[in-house]
C-alpha cells in the first residue's frame, strides 16, 4: 500500500513538471523567436555596424532597380523598410510583394546582402485561377494570404495585413 | 533521501578516485575549442561570429566523453542489480547518477566557458549569458545523455553508437543555447530562449530518468 | 484480437493474400498520380513548372512522419505486449521511414534551389527532418548493435518511443517558428488553400505512397520471419 502510494506521488511529481514545460515552451512562443529580424526590429533596435544579420519581410512594390547583376530593393514590413543590394543571381520566387529573408551586414543603414532567399506561401494554384480570382474581386480575400509570407516575416506585417 | 544523497556521494567520490574524469573533459573541451582558430583561422571577426557555436558544440562533445561509463562499471560488477532489486525507485538511481555526472563535467564545462569566449573573441555581452545557457541547456544534456548511456549497456561498439543516439537528440539544446547568447550579443530580447531551454529541462526531468530505467531493467533482465 | 494476430503462421497466410493487392494498388495509384502531376495538373501561377517536385516531395515528407509513427506505435506495442509481430513490424518500418525521409531531403533541396534560392537552410522544418533521420539511422544501429536479438529489440524500441517526440516539432515548426518553408496548405484550418486541379494528383500519390508502404512492410515481416526459420533450422543443425 505504501509503494503504491509512493508511485502516486512520483506521478504527480512527473505530471506537475510536465506541466510546467508546456508552459515555459508556450509562453517562449509568445516571445516570438525568429529564424530572421524585421525592419522594425532593426530600426528600433539601432543594429551596430558591421553586424551580421538576417532581415525578413516583402520586397516593397516599386522599390526593385536592376545594375546588370547588381540589385536594390528594400524590404519592408508595412511598418519601416530597410534598403538592401544584392549582388547575385535572385531566385525565381523573387518579385515585388513576395516575402524574402536576406542575410548580410548593415552598413550606413543598407543592408549589403550575399544572400536572398524567397520565401513561398501556402497557396498553390493555376495561373488562370489567379487571373480569373483577381478579376472577379476575390483575390483581395486571398491577397492577405498570398501577399503576405505566412505566419513569417516579423509580426509587424502580420498585424498590419489584417 | 538519504539513499540519494549517498548514490551522489559515491559517484563522485569514484569519479575523484578513477583518476580526474572532470580535468579530462575540462582539458577535451579546451583544446577542441583551441583547434577552431587553428583551423578556421585567427581573423578575430570571424571567431568572435562563430564563438557561441563553438563553445556549445564542444561542450556538447566534451559532456558525452564521460557518458559512456555512466551506468557501464555499475553494471559490469553487478552494482546495478543490487540498486535494482532494493526497494527503492529505479529512476531516483538515474537521477542521482545523472546529478552527480553533472558536477563532475557540466560543472567544470561552465567555469571553463568564459575563458574560451575570451580567447575567441567573444563580446563581453555574452559572457554571463553563455554560462547561465551552460548552466540550463548541461543539465539537460546529462539527462538525455542518461537515457543513450542505458541503452547501449551490453552492446558492441558502445561509444560511437552512444553518440549516434544521443547527438541528434542533442541538437534542439544546442539551437536555442547558441540563440540565446547571439542574441544577447546582438542586442534581441533572450527571454524566449531561456523559457524553452528550462521547458526542455523540466521534461526532460520525469521522462529522461523513466525512460532510462526502463532501458536499465530491459539490459538487467 | 490481438492474439488472432500474433501467430506468425496465420500472419503468413494473410499477408501473403495481401500482397499482391497491395503491390497493385500501389503502383496503379502511384502510376496515375505520377502521370496527373507531371502531365495533366497545371503549372503553379507563382512557381511555374517546378511546383511538380511537390507530387513527390510532399507525399514522401508524410510518409516520413507515418513511418516513424507506426514505428512508436509498433514499438509500444511491443514492449507492453511482447507481442513478437510488432517487434517486426517496427523493425521492418525504420528503413523504409529511413528512405522516404531522404527522399523527402533531396527532393525539398532540388525545389529549394530554383524556388528559395538554397539548396539547403537551416530553418526549423529542414532541421527537425534531418534530425527524424539521425532517429531512424540510430534505432537502426542500436538494433543491430547486440549479439542477442531481443534485447536489441527492446532497446531500440525505447530509443523509438523518446525520439516521438521529434514528430510533433516536424508537424508544427512551421507554425511555431518563423520559417522560410511554407506553412501547410492541405491538412489545415479553412480548408486546403491548393486548387483541386492540383490536389488531386497530390492524394492519388500519397494514397499510393501509403499501399507501397504497407508493401514493402509486409515484404519485409514476410522475410524477417523467413530468415528468423532458417536461423532455427540451422542451430537445430548445429546442435543436432
Amino acid at each position: 500500500m505504501k509503494r503504491k502510494h509512493k508511485r502516486l506521488v512520483f506521478v504527480i511529481i512527473a505530471l506537475v513538471l510536465l506541466g510546467g514545460a508546456v508552459g515555459l515552451v508556450m509562453s517562449a512562443f509568445e516571445e516570438n523567436i525568429v529564424f530572421f529580424h524585421s525592419p522594425t526590429d532593426v530600426v528600433e533596435k539601432k543594429i551596430k555596424i558591421g553586424k551580421r544579420l538576417r532581415l525578413g519581410g516583402l520586397v516593397e512594390e516599386g522599390s526593385v532597380e536592376r545594375k546588370g547583376t547588381r540589385v536594390m530593393f528594400r524590404v519592408t514590413d508595412l511598418v519601416n523598410s530597410i534598403p538592401v543590394v544584392y549582388i547575385g543571381i535572385l531566385p525565381d520566387l523573387f518579385r515585388e510583394g513576395q516575402g524574402v529573408v536576406t542575410e548580410g551586414l548593415i552598413k550606413d543603414g543598407v543592408l549589403e546582402a550575399d544572400e536572398v532567399l524567397a520565401k513561398h506561401d501556402e497557396n498553390y494554384m493555376p495561373p488562370e485561377v489567379a487571373d480569373a480570382l483577381k478579376k472577379s474581386g476575390k483575390w483581395d480575400e486571398m491577397s492577405g494570404a498570398v501577399k503576405r509570407p505566412g505566419p513569417g516575416s516579423g509580426s509587424g506585417a502580420k498585424e498590419e495585413a489584417k | 533521501m538519504g539513499r540519494f544523497w549517498h548514490i551522489i556521494r559515491r559517484d563522485l567520490q569514484m569519479a575523484m578516485k578513477q583518476g580526474m574524469d572532470s580535468f579530462m573533459v575540462v582539458m577535451f573541451f579546451v583544446i577542441a575549442v583551441v583547434l577552431f582558430p587553428l583551423g578556421a583561422g585567427p581573423e578575430a571577426n570571424m571567431l568572435a561570429r562563430i564563438s557561441a557555436g563553438v563553445i556549445w558544440v564542444a561542450a556538447l562533445l566534451a559532456s558525452m566523453l564521460s557518458l559512456e561509463r555512466l551506468f557501464q562499471t555499475d553494471y559490469e560488477d553487478g552494482s546495478l542489480e543490487l540498486l535494482s532489486l532494493a526497494p527503492y525507485p529505479l529512476e531516483a538511481v538515474v537521477l542521482a547518477k545523472v546529478c552527480a555526472h553533472w558536477l563532475t563535467t557540466g560543472l567544470p564545462l561552465i567555469a571553463a566557458a568564459p575563458l574560451l569566449a575570451v580567447l575567441l573573441n567573444m563580446q563581453t555581452e555574452g559572457f554571463v549569458i553563455l554560462a547561465a545557457a551552460l548552466a540550463l541547456g548541461t543539465l539537460s544534456l546529462s539527462l538525455i545523455g542518461a537515457v543513450g548511456a542505458a541503452l547501449i549497456l551490453g552492446s558492441r561498439r558502445g561509444g560511437v553508437l552512444l553518440s549516434l543516439l544521443i547527438l541528434p537528440l542533442y541538437i534542439p539544446v544546442l539551437i536555442f543555447g547558441v540563440s540565446a547568447v547571439d542574441a544577447a550579443i546582438g542586442g534581441f530580447p533572450m527571454k524566449a530562449q531561456f523559457l524553452i531551454l528550462g521547458g526542455f529541462f523540466l521534461a526532460a526531468l520525469p521522462l529522461c530518468p523513466w525512460a532510462s530505467a526502463a532501458a536499465l531493467r530491459q539490459a538487467l533482465e | 484480437m490481438l492474439h488472432r494476430f500474433a501467430n506468425p503462421a496465420r500472419f503468413m497466410r494473410l499477408s501473403g493474400v495481401l500482397l499482391p493487392w497491395m503491390a497493385g494498388a500501389a503502383i496503379i495509384l502511384v502510376a496515375a498520380g505520377l502521370y496527373m502531376g507531371l502531365f495533366v495538373a497545371p503549372a503553379d501561377f507563382q512557381q511555374g513548372e517546378s511546383v511538380r517536385i511537390m507530387y513527390v516531395h510532399v507525399p514522401n515528407a508524410w510518409m516520413a512522419l507515418f513511418s516513424y509513427t507506426a514505428m512508436a506505435v509498433a514499438s509500444a506495442v511491443a514492449l507492453i505486449w511482447k507481442h513478437p509481430l510488432a517487434d517486426l513490424a517496427a523493425k521492418s518500418s525504420a528503413p523504409i521511414g529511413a528512405c522516404f525521409t531522404f527522399l523527402a531531403l533531396l527532393t525539398g533541396s532540388l525545389w529549394g534551389k530554383p524556388m528559395w534560392g538554397a539548396f539547403w537552410v537551416w530553418d526549423a522544418r529542414l532541421t527537425s527532418m534531418l534530425v527524424l533521420f539521425f532517429l531512424y539511422l540510430g534505432y537502426l544501429a542500436l538494433y543491430n548493435a547486440f549479439d542477442d536479438p531481443t534485447r536489441g529489440a527492446r532497446a531500440a524500441a525505447i530509443l523509438a518511443l523518446v525520439g516521438f517526440v521529434n514528430v510533433p516539432i516536424i508537424k508544427f515548426s512551421v507554425d511555431w517558428w518563423n520559417t522560410l518553408h511554407q506553412p501547410a496548405s492541405v491538412i489545415k484550418m479553412g480548408g486546403p488553400s491548393i486548387d483541386s486541379t492540383m490536389l488531386w494528383p497530390l492524394l492519388l500519390m500519397a494514397i499510393g505512397f501509403n499501399f507501397l508502404y504497407f508493401w514493402v512492410l509486409l515484404l519485409r515481416m514476410r522475410g524477417e520471419i523467413h530468415a528468423n526459420k532458417i536461423r532455427m533450422i540451422r542451430l537445430r543443425q548445429v546442435h543436432g
